[in-house]
């Protein structure tokens, strides 16, 4: 009986086992990208475009962190953007006023407790993950544009560079902190309690709170996570701008939503991985680079990146249909 | 026509609908591998089988809500083929489900036509009300229905008749009824046979869905067997069967020691109790539980859908806030504010729902038996490898090979694994006491024998064991010690050999019954100031389901939910004789009158008693024999 129970499925071939990863085959798009802009644009496989998509990514890579976070326990977040632009402003007002590390503190953990205000209404009152980062994307934006007088802030002390333009090993500090903020999350999320935690929420809630789990917990932190990373992002971007506008962050909730999307994370939760979110920035930007090297008008990359979310996701869904039935 | 049909007795009796060959594959599942039936006009076909036999996948096909894989279904002689419910209400199918398809805020008259505001065009309240009122004439329930309220405030007899009216409001001819009786009382359950014999003279073709064999030989004409998928009886006529013949055709000749258990099992154990609940209360569902459970003891918890046997066990656990009462596990009490801290403390739980309450599909077979293990666990990793001998160990118990473990999903198991691989993932935390609500849900006959196997070789290594189930058969089957609950009461605490199905039906029933009950009880006591109860006696032994005492000096030595030896009691001799006369005591302190209590239709519901003092004159016995019997007809 036992036998044959089991061999009603048999064990799935290693290449079928790796072909059925998604990541994988959005790697095979990413490099897939990577060919053919190198063959439009020679300047492409440059070492200095690489590191300027590098650099590129590392805004954009960060908030998706946070915005992985979330979307594994089955959540959204709309906020990361006004959150970003709100610190951002919080930032600039704190270095008129404290030396650069505990700015960067402060920045950093008001976007944590804006999270974490989300994070409870969310897990505790039991309001819709999309209302209610709908209204705090609202309330951020407008705060952020009180805060700073609806001016940008442009007085930043000059030592915020080193932050961007420090190099170690030959490779510039922000690629190397992304590097190693993707390492972590990427370990935290396969070999702790938490991140098994974060990833049984989003599959089943209901089964991880009948085990014991901490779901109330470990549904609030990725929200905490994803406005503290906002925070992080922010500072990056003001680092290398020295200036601090109201305006910064617009529309990045989308590019992180749309980098974690097609890194081949679920929407209800419970599937997606650190590495399929970093293909998935990197395939956002290469696009816009490359639209960009080939003299494309930037209006057009909205289209270009919006065919790529939809078609990836629909191969995606005709192929996985086909390989687990 | 197939070889295997019974010689049919009237030649001119078309089939309103045949079915043949059919067959349905959920995922991995085959749920019908060549069923065949057949139903006539004016008939009543009891569609049995063992869960999970197919009865309600082929009940669910031939309404429509799933498409066949393969195989015929003709009706009135004509092909056809069901896309949707709607198509198979157009033609006249419909079926009577557990209040699912009711909508709770709109009316009963409302819900009686929903059909219809799918319609173009206004609606005729007016209109609808008198054919609502004909409907509910036709069947005999004239005055039985609020046409005015919303649905969610009806007994689940009542929405049940919303359902039938609903089904004849599109003037269907074929009523599929799918374990109508699993919410009734008997006397409910009564009346819903006197509306489906109605049904039946009028023309209609009716299938009864269910697994208990009294109620298949009370209502209907000729019954058809499922096992594992397939046909194994086909349109037998119900008179030339008995009880056993159904049995083998539903278990299976080889299956009849499904239930085996030790001998030892059986007598009482004395070892230290484990679990104790005491007036638990977690408010609405749950209202006065209380009861406890030894080591290496398997309890039942019994009782109708709706009784709150789920919703109690959750409380215990901590899924569920309560509302008082006090739970204490090994002698320490345990909060239940949360399922960690009760599982921290030693206590297990597998829920009633499989796919929503315990896989998780996500992850892998590993992490999900490794689940409660990172519940319970405290420290920043997962530390899977602490617990690496205890799961060969599991594996090799569950004869499962160790590279299954890393299947990326659990859904590719069958019911049965997936089971084990539950209850597996709580034996890995070695628990005291560990809780599982419908242990055999959706898990077909076969893999069912070694799961109990399983459950009874963990509680032979000291755990003590709650078992919540529907199946009273299983429950009986399974436990040594049987609890059962009506309305979120335990209403009785009984050693499981003392039971059969009868009388856990009975004790079962909801409070609603056992209200008037105890009004008839009081008034016949109160009235002749004397002791009244209501029981069953099988062989020398009496359970009581009912006891009043209107002078306590009459008190007849037992109390509702108990069982005792009838020698054991106050009323012996009475009780042995049950004659129907009042029968003094040898001692001369009482004189007691026992009357058998049946239904309308002849159906036993046991014994009713009334002790009177011996120093005064007596009533008549027939006066009080004629009340009870008035209260039997509206239990």
């Amino acid at each position: 009986m036992v036998q044959e129970t089991l061999s009603r499925q048999a064990p799935a071939s290693p290449i079928k086992k790796i072909a059925q990863r998604l990541e994988v085959r959005m790697l095979l798009l990413a490099l897939l990208i990577a060919v053919c802009l190198s063959l439009l644009s020679p300047y492409f496989l440059t070492k200095s475009n690489i590191f300027n998509l590098l650099d590129q990514s590392v805004v954009i890579g960060i908030v998706a962190v946070g915005m992985t976070f979330v979307i594994l326990t089955g959540g959204i977040d709309l906020s990361v953007g006004s959150v970003a632009g709100l610190t951002g402003i919080i930032l600039g007002l704190s270095l008129q006023h404290v030396p650069i590390v505990p700015a960067i503190g402060i920045a950093v953990a008001a976007g944590g407790f804006i999270g974490l205000i989300s994070g409870t209404l969310i897990t505790v009152f039991g309001l819709a993950p999309f209302v209610v980062t709908l209204g705090v994307m609202a309330i951020g934006r407008s705060l952020a544009y009180i805060f700073s007088g609806q001016t940008a802030i442009s007085n930043i002390p000059d030592g915020m560079q080193a932050i961007v333009y420090t190099n170690v090993l030959g490779i510039p500090s922000n690629v190397l902190f992304l590097i190693v903020l993707y390492l972590a999350a990427w370990a935290y999320l396969t070999y702790t309690k938490g991140g098994r935690t974060i990833y049984a929420v989003g599959s089943n809630k209901e089964a991880a709170r009948a085990a014991g789990l901490n779901t109330t917990f470990y549904s609030i932190l990725p929200y905490v996570l994803s406005g503290a990373f906002a925070a992080v992002a922010i500072t990056f971007s003001i680092s290398q701008l020295l200036s601090a506008d109201p305006l910064m962050g617009n529309g990045m909730e989308l590019d992180a939503i749309a980098a974690v999307v097609i890194g081949g994370a679920s929407l209800f939760g419970g599937r997606g991985s650190m590495f399929g979110t970093l293909i998935g920035v990197l395939i956002m930007v290469m696009i816009r680079n490359g639209l960009n090297l080939m003299g494309v008008s930037p209006f057009w990359q909205g289209t270009a990146i919006g065919t790529i979310i939809i078609l990836a996701l629909l191969v995606e869904r005709l192929v996985s249909s086909r390989v687990s039935r | 026509m197939q070889p295997n049909l019974a010689p049919v007795a009237e030649a001119d009796v078309s089939p309103l609908l045949v079915a043949r060959g059919i067959t349905k594959t959920f995922d991995r599942t085959r749920a019908l591998q060549g069923a065949d039936f057949e139903l006539r006009e004016g008939e009543v076909h009891g569609l049995l089988g063992a869960n999970g036999a197919g009865k309600s996948t082929l009940s669910k096909v031939i309404s429509g809500h799933y498409t066949l894989d393969s195989g015929d279904l003709s009706y009135r002689g004509h092909e056809i083929r069901l896309r949707s419910t709607r198509d198979a209400l157009r033609i006249g199918i419909a079926i009577v489900m557990q209040e699912t398809s009711l909508v709770p805020d709109l009316t009963v008259l409302e819900n009686i036509f929903l059909p219809e505001l799918g319609r173009p065009g206004r609606l005729d309240y007016n209109q609808f009300r008198k054919r609502g009122q004909e409907i509910l004439n036709d069947l005999g329930q004239g005055d039985s229905l609020p046409f005015d309220w919303e649905v969610r405030r009806l007994s689940s007899a009542q929405k049940q008749l919303v359902e039938i009216a609903k089904a004849l409001g599109v003037r269907a001819k074929l009523l599929i009824f799918d374990e109508p009786t699993a919410s009734l009382s008997p006397g409910e359950a009564e009346r819903l046979f006197d509306i489906m014999a109605r049904l039946r003279d009028t023309g209609h073709g009716l299938v009864f869905v269910s697994h208990r064999l009294e109620e298949v030989f009370a209502i209907t004409d000729r019954v058809t067997v499922l096992r594992e998928g397939r046909t194994v009886m086909n349109a037998r006529e119900t008179a030339s069967l008995s009880q056993a013949d159904l049995i083998r055709a539903m278990v299976g000749a080889e299956l009849g020691a499904i239930y085996e258990r030790k001998e030892a099992h059986i007598q009482q154990i004395d070892a230290p109790v484990a679990l104790e609940v005491r007036n638990l209360s977690s408010t609405p569902a749950v209202r006065d539980v209380s009861f406890s459970v030894r080591k290496g003891e398997i309890l039942g918890i019994g009782g109708l859908v709706g009784a709150g046997r789920s919703e109690t066990v959750e409380a215990i656990f901590g899924l569920r806030p309560r509302t008082g009462g006090e739970v204490v596990l090994n002698g320490k009490s345990l909060r239940g504010d949360s399922p960690q801290t009760s599982i921290r403390a030693g206590l297990g739980f597998v829920a009633e729902d499989r796919r929503t309450q315990n896989i998780v599909p996500d992850l892998s077979v590993k992490e999900n038996l490794l689940l409660a293990h990172l519940g319970a666990h405290r420290g920043f990793f997962c530390s899977y490898a602490s617990r690496e001998r205890k799961v060969k160990e599991l594996l090799a118990g569950l004869g499962m090979p160790e590279d299954r473990l890393m299947d990326a999903s659990m859904l590719n198991f069958s019911g049965g694994m997936q089971q084990k691989i539950i209850i597996a993932r709580w034996l890995l935390l070695e628990p005291k006491v560990l809780i599982l609500d419908e242990p055999t849900k959706g898990v077909d006959i076969g893999t069912r024998a070694s799961i109990y196997t399983m459950l009874r070789d963990i509680a032979a290594q000291g755990v003590a064991l709650v078992v919540v189930s529907s199946d009273f058969e299983e429950l009986l089957g399974l436990s040594d010690r049987v609890v059962v609950m009506s309305d979120g009461r335990t209403t009785a605490d009984l050693p499981s050999a003392m039971l059969d199905e009868e009388s856990l039906t009975l004790l079962a029933a909801p409070r609603t019954s056992m209200v008037r009950n105890t009004e008839m009880l009081n008034e016949l006591a109160r009235a002749h100031d004397g002791a009244g109860f209501w029981g069953l006696i099988e062989g020398d032994r009496l359970i009581c389901l009912n006891a009043v005492a209107s002078n306590p000096a009459l008190d007849p030595g037992f109390k509702a939910g108990e069982a005792r030896e009838l020698a054991a009691t106050r009323i012996p001799e009475a009780l042995r004789r049950r004659e129907p006369v009042f029968v003094a005591e040898p001692d001369g302190e009482r004189t007691t009158l026992v009357v058998p209590m049946t239904s309308p239709r002849g159906h036993d519901l046991g014994w009713v008693g009334l002790s009177l003092p011996t120093d005064r004159p007596l009533p008549a016995p027939e006066t009080i024999k004629s009340r009870i019997d008035t209260m039997a007809a509206t239990l």
